[in-house]
């Protein structure tokens, strides 16, 4: 998508047995949403390649009278593209994938209502119980975090650790990891919200990731705290053209007042 | 030396030839991990010692395995002018009777196992002679009467150690003729008509993929050797590579210079250190002869092969994780496509086979697709190595043509249950496999008909089940595996499988229900639809063939009250 809209052609897709109009080359799960046909995801972000962990949204594709089961977030849009969202089948698996769900992730609301909302209220499989679990029991391991920090951020702060049930996303060894500058991405991204982190006087404590403390920048101004150091470092250095120099260390309320202030002065009195 | 003329060629192999066939006793030692694990180096050491101490005119070989697994450790002795003899089951104490018989034209007679008059090294031919009369021809053992050897043909016969002995009876004179005699298109043509199915398991046509990979855009691509074998009981791709490096070595040369690529990796996994050793000598002795690197026999043609080695995770057989691995990067499989012969190894079109089907090559260009393709069935030609392990009494590695069936392998050549037991099933392809009633042993060994019955080739192992093994445990101890080795990136093969162990572990320990059995047949299916690649999309074959064949192994655990 352009500013001016799509750059691409229109095609004609089956949806359910429905046809609808959607752009070439969109991912399917995206064309769906658009089209409000309900398909249960919880690890497609727009900003991220498509990852298919999750296997929620798994659709049945039609070519020539066979199905194959996909998920729709690695599905890309073509003309005669043709689609199942609901068969009986697919219903059968995603029930018992958000069983799997409930007991890997006891804790999450998230899970829980999205299950429910697909008629899944409890679960067969021996709930999941960790003591202390800095995720707090709501960690489907969607990797959501673990990209974030990686491909978005370049920071690698986290990734997984050990293999198979046995997987963990934290630091390194567990320890408070220097590198990670506080953004705080990995908890706005995570579907569950099983990463905490707290603002405490001038620092920023990434709870979930072994209590990685981090400096946050004082206003020069109000002399309040108000974003990671690291993180506004990384920022500024990387603005093309630079920031005048006399916002670069408030906060984004006092920079407000500033520029309101200077426009207000630029105003002729009658 | 660079061989660069068929006149250097040719005289290496005479040389090989020599080596081979000195003119003197010559005595070889299985020294395959086989081998060695039931004290073959201690026996070299020991034949070693008493010639060097003793001086006497004796040439003393380290080879590799010729299959008999359970007869190792085997030597070789072969008296000028007489048939070849291989003994059974040789120890360090024999080492005295072995060297005094030899130099006197004789052989232990209560060690012995066969004699070889001739020998089809399929590249090549070696005529021993005869003598030994009393002693049974190699064709005469049940043990080896059934098998066919394409892959395994120098196996046991050549010292692996050494280029000029692979040389001596044939060998990289099918990449001679590849590369100084032959358009790539032609080879790749080739390749195709032979009807050459990947040997790691899926049987992707060979030629098709190498045209796939040549017809790539870009320059700069790879050609991987998938050496990641860790089924358990599968260690046919060890022994190939142990026996007979050079004949992999060889395959990729020709495979390289058919897609037009110049560099080629081994992925091998660490826990083979012998062959990984192997290797290593074999791409050093190769490079002295030009075989690889610059202007390979002076045609212009650059190519060599690096080894990458893995830490042992099973996943990493799966080739986007495989990939990965080779980048250093965790071994996770990623969502295909794009598939590697278009986006392989550092993004570049990556060309992957495995072992045994690079091993195939050699002879198809040496001889011919029209003759490779005779061998086996229609769709599937060729031989297949398969370790004939479990509860079978012949174990050891095995090659038949495709399309022999279990029966044969199982009875003709393995000769039933070990111990005199009645054989139950047979577990094919590892993990991804299942396993396969004594009923069905009628089935002919191919990609299809396995897929019939619910299992699959896989890389080639074979697991004999008698009537004392419980086939629930079987399930489980497969399912304990495969959820140890899930890498643990979609939830159906990290949880689903750790629920899969836990209700097995319940039912095996007695304590199970009849919902137990429901969930597990459930869960199984859904574990097998959603999985993200084939380590999970197979994982629950084990389960489910167990349970379409004996349930009522199922339901004896599921005790009445409950």
């Amino acid at each position: 998508m352009s500013l001016f809209g799509s750059m691409n052609r229109m095609v004609t897709i089956t949806i359910n047995k429905n046809q609808y109009l959607a752009e070439e080359g969109e991912i399917f799960l995206l064309t769906a949403m658009r089209l409000n046909i309900d398909i249960p995801h919880l690890c497609y972000e727009k900003a991220l390649e498509p990852y298919g962990a999750c296997r929620l949204c798994m659709v049945d594709v039609v070519t020539c009278g066979k199905t194959t089961m996909t998920p729709a977030c690695t599905i890309k849009v073509h003309n005669g593209l043709e689609i199942l969202t609901d068969t009986p089948e697919i219903i059968k698996h995603r029930s018992l994938l958000f069983e799997l769900y409930l007991a890997e992730a006891p804790k999450s609301e998230v899970v829980r209502e999205m299950a429910a909302k697909y008629g899944v209220t409890k679960t067969r499989f021996l709930k999941k119980i960790v003591h202390d679990d800095p995720l707090l029991g709501k960690c489907i391991l969607c990797g959501l975090c673990v990209r974030v920090c990686n491909e978005i951020m370049g920071t690698c702060a986290i990734n997984f650790i050990n293999r198979g049930p046995y997987t963990v996303i934290n630091t390194p060894f567990f320890e408070q990891n220097p590198d990670c500058a506080g953004c705080a991405a990995c908890a706005q991204v995570c579907p569950t919200n099983a990463i905490v982190f707290d603002d405490r006087g001038s620092n920023r404590i990434m709870q979930s990731w072994s209590h990685t403390t981090v400096p946050l920048a004082t206003c020069s101004s109000c002399r309040k705290s108000f974003a990671p150091e690291k993180l506004m470092q990384k920022v500024l250095n990387n603005l093309e053209p630079e920031i005048i120099e006399e916002i670069r260390t408030l906060c984004p309320e006092c920079r407000r007042k500033l520029i309101t202030r200077k426009e207000v002065g630029k105003i002729p009195k009658s | 030396m660079r061989i660069q003329t068929p006149e250097d060629l040719d005289s290496v192999r005479k040389n090989g030839l020599k080596k081979i066939q000195p003119g003197r006793p010559r005595i070889g030692i299985g020294t395959s991990s086989c081998g060695i694990a039931v004290g073959g180096i201690a026996l070299y050491d020991r034949i070693n010692e008493i010639v060097q101490n003793e001086n006497h005119d004796i040439s003393l070989v380290k080879t590799g395995c010729i299959g008999f697994c359970k007869e190792e450790p085997i030597v070789s002795v072969s008296i000028p002018g007489k048939a070849l003899v291989l003994l059974r089951k040789v120890h360090q104490e024999d080492a005295e009777k072995v060297i005094s018989l030899a130099l006197q034209g004789d052989v232990p007679s209560d060690r012995v196992l066969c004699k070889i008059s001739d020998w089809d090294h399929i590249t090549g031919n070696l005529v021993y002679g005869n003598g030994f009369d009393s002693i049974p021809e190699y064709e005469e053992i049940p043990f080896f009467a059934h098998q066919k050897k394409v892959i395994l043909r120098d196996s046991g016969l050549i010292n692996p150690e050494d280029i000029d002995e692979y040389i001596g009876i044939g060998g990289y004179f099918a990449s001679f003729k590849a590369l100084t005699s032959m358009e790539p298109d032609a080879i790749i043509d080739e390749v195709k008509r032979s009807g050459l199915r990947g040997r790691g398991g899926a049987g992707f046509p060979a030629g098709l993929k190498w045209e796939i990979t040549k017809k790539a855009p870009g320059e700069e691509k790879y050609i991987v050797c998938n050496a990641d074998e860790g089924d358990p009981g599968a260690y046919m791709n060890r022994n190939e590579m142990e026996s007979d490096p050079h004949m992999l070595l060889e395959g990729m040369l020709i495979g390289a210079f058919a897609m037009g690529v110049h560099e080629g990796l081994i992925y091998i996994r660490a826990e083979y250190p012998l062959a990984i050793e192997r290797l290593m000598l074999a791409l050093e002795q190769a490079r002295l002869y030009g075989l690889l690197g610059k202007n390979i026999f002076n045609t212009g043609f650059d190519f060599d092969i690096r080894i990458a080695t893995g830490a042992g995770a099973f996943v990493c057989g799966e080739s986007t994780a495989l990939a990965a691995s080779i980048e250093g990067k965790t071994g996770r499989p990623r969502l295909r496509p794009p598939r590697l012969t278009e986006k392989g190894v550092f993004g570049k079109p990556t060309d992957l086979n495995n072992v045994e089907t690079w091993c195939n090559v050699p002879v198809i260009i040496a001889k011919g697709a029209s003759w490779y393709s005779s061998i086996g069935a229609k769709g599937n030609t060729g031989t297949k190595v398969f370790s004939l392990v479990g509860k079978v009494d012949n174990v050891g590695m095995v090659e038949v043509p495709l399309g022999t069936s279990l029966h044969s392998i199982i009875y003709d050549i393995g000769n039933g249950g070990a111990l005199g037991r009645e054989v139950k099933a047979v577990q094919t392809g590892g993990p991804s496999g299942g396993c396969i009633p004594v009923r069905l042993f009628d089935t002919p060994v191919d990609f299809e008909n396995l897929n019939k019955v619910g299992t699959m080739m896989g890389s080639g192992g074979l697991v004999v089940m008698d009537e004392d093994t419980n086939m629930v445990d079987i399930a489980r101890y497969f399912i304990n595996f495969a959820s140890g080795e899930s890498c643990g990136k979609c939830v159906p093969c990290r949880e689903g499988l750790k629920h899969m162990l836990l209700i097995l572990n319940r039912i095996v320990a007695g304590k199970g229900t009849h919902e137990d059995i429901n969930l597990l047949k459930e869960l199984s299916e859904t574990v097998q639809k959603t999985s993200l690649c084939g380590l999970g999309q197979t994982a629950p074959n084990p389960v489910l063939t167990t349970m379409q064949y004996f349930l009522e192994e199922y339901d004896d655990l599921i005790s009445p009250e409950a």
